[in-house]
């Protein structure tokens, strides 16, 4: 949490310093800016705030636990279709998929599979009302679908790569996981139990 | 009623929908929409002062000469690698990407842009070898750094 308050001060802090520095430059200048910040928040508070809410609920009710057990049966090319679309669904950031995607590794996706995930996640669906905001409707689409086989394809190149030279070898703590916050990491402790427990 | 109300009413009915199934989940939701706004928001500002600075500062003949459709290749190039090294959070990749369209970018710039930011970042570098390691992070990013490339190529000529 600490993180993640002395970030958005710095953000906020860059965003002023910025800002005043072109109230210094031209006043009217500064005015025009302060006017688009406040149309640009002002037309858009409900959409972020609703996005917002639809990535908190699919974070805590599609775990990563459960993420590893749609995993856990599946073989082959199932596995590329279900890495190349649920995770669709997912909010966050790179920084909140690589922890997620150390542990499911750990649990036994391959390297392609991985790949395939983080590819598909980049659909960003809960944030789809954004995206139709500021992009368009059709934009939107055609980039959403254009994902799936994305997420196959680059899977797939990546996996015949990285049989061959990648060898992983370390196994991620929860503590490490959890430095890197956001992921809620009562959730990954309860991944590396079961893990464990499995053995 | 503008489209961003029923998005929220939506969102609301999930969230009590929720609450009624499951309230330690919902308890939970919450914790996380009260970290991803402190996480998100302050990025969200400075994003929109940039956007105010390009709107002003910036000409269109500028914008769209780098990274509108007659830019071509070295637009859609330059869109990626803009995108990459770009330390920007995903919520704030589209509100910034519309400043760009505004100004004159062309579709498979913008498409290449958004691909890069979302999944390449010199800023996560680090943290993407800790997780999983040096080979697959050089994979990973070249290997989508080039199908990014062919995929807005394909935008070029369907949109």
């Amino acid at each position: 949490m600490k993180k993640l308050i002395k970030e958005a001060i710095i953000y906020i802090l860059i965003g002023l310093i910025i800002w005043g520095i072109v109230f210094l430059i031209s006043q009217s200048k500064g005015l025009e800016i302060g006017k688009i910040v406040y149309k640009t928040f002002a037309q858009t508070i409900e959409i972020i705030l609703s996005v917002f809410i639809f990535i908190g609920l699919i974070t805590a009710w599609l775990t990563p636990e459960q993420i590893a057990k749609f995993f856990g049966k599946e073989a082959g090319w199932k596995r590329f279709l279900i890495a190349s679309s649920i995770p669709m669904f997912l909010g966050g950031s790179l920084f909140t998929i690589f922890p997620l995607l150390g542990t499911l590794i750990d649990n036994g996706i391959s390297y392609g599979v991985a790949i395939s995930f983080i590819t598909a996640w980049s659909a960003k669906i809960p944030m789809i009302p954004l995206e139709i905001h500021f992009l368009g409707i059709n934009f939107t689409i055609i980039r959403t679908l254009l994902v799936i086989p994305m997420a196959f394809i680059l899977g797939y190149i990546s996996e015949i790569i990285l049989e061959k030279i990648e060898k992983r070898k370390f196994k991620l703590t929860p503590e490490e996981i959890a430095k890197e916050e956001l992921v809620l990491e009562e959730d990954i402790t309860q991944i590396q139990e079961n893990n464990n427990n499995d053995k | 009623m503008n489209i961003g109300n029923y998005y929220l009413i939506v969102a609301i009915v999930l969230l009590f929908i929720s609450f009624i199934k499951d309230k330690e989940r919902t308890k939970k939701a919450l914790k996380s929409v009260l970290k991803i706004s402190l996480n998100v928001l302050p990025v969200l500002f400075f994003i929109f002062v940039i956007m105010g600075i390009i709107s002003i500062f910036v000409s269109r003949e500028t914008i769209a000469s780098l990274l509108g459709s007659k830019s071509g290749i070295i637009g859609i190039l330059l869109g990626e690698i803009i995108g990459a090294v770009a330390l920007i959070e995903p919520a704030a990749v589209y509100p910034f990407s519309g400043t760009l369209l505004n100004k004159g970018a062309s579709y498979a710039v913008i498409y290449a842009f958004i691909g890069t930011a979302i999944l390449i970042g010199i800023a996560t570098l680090p943290a993407e070898i800790k997780f999983l390691g040096k080979r697959f992070t050089l994979v990973r990013n070249l290997s989508t750094f080039i199908v990014i490339f062919i995929f807005s190529i394909l935008i070029h000529f369907i949109m």
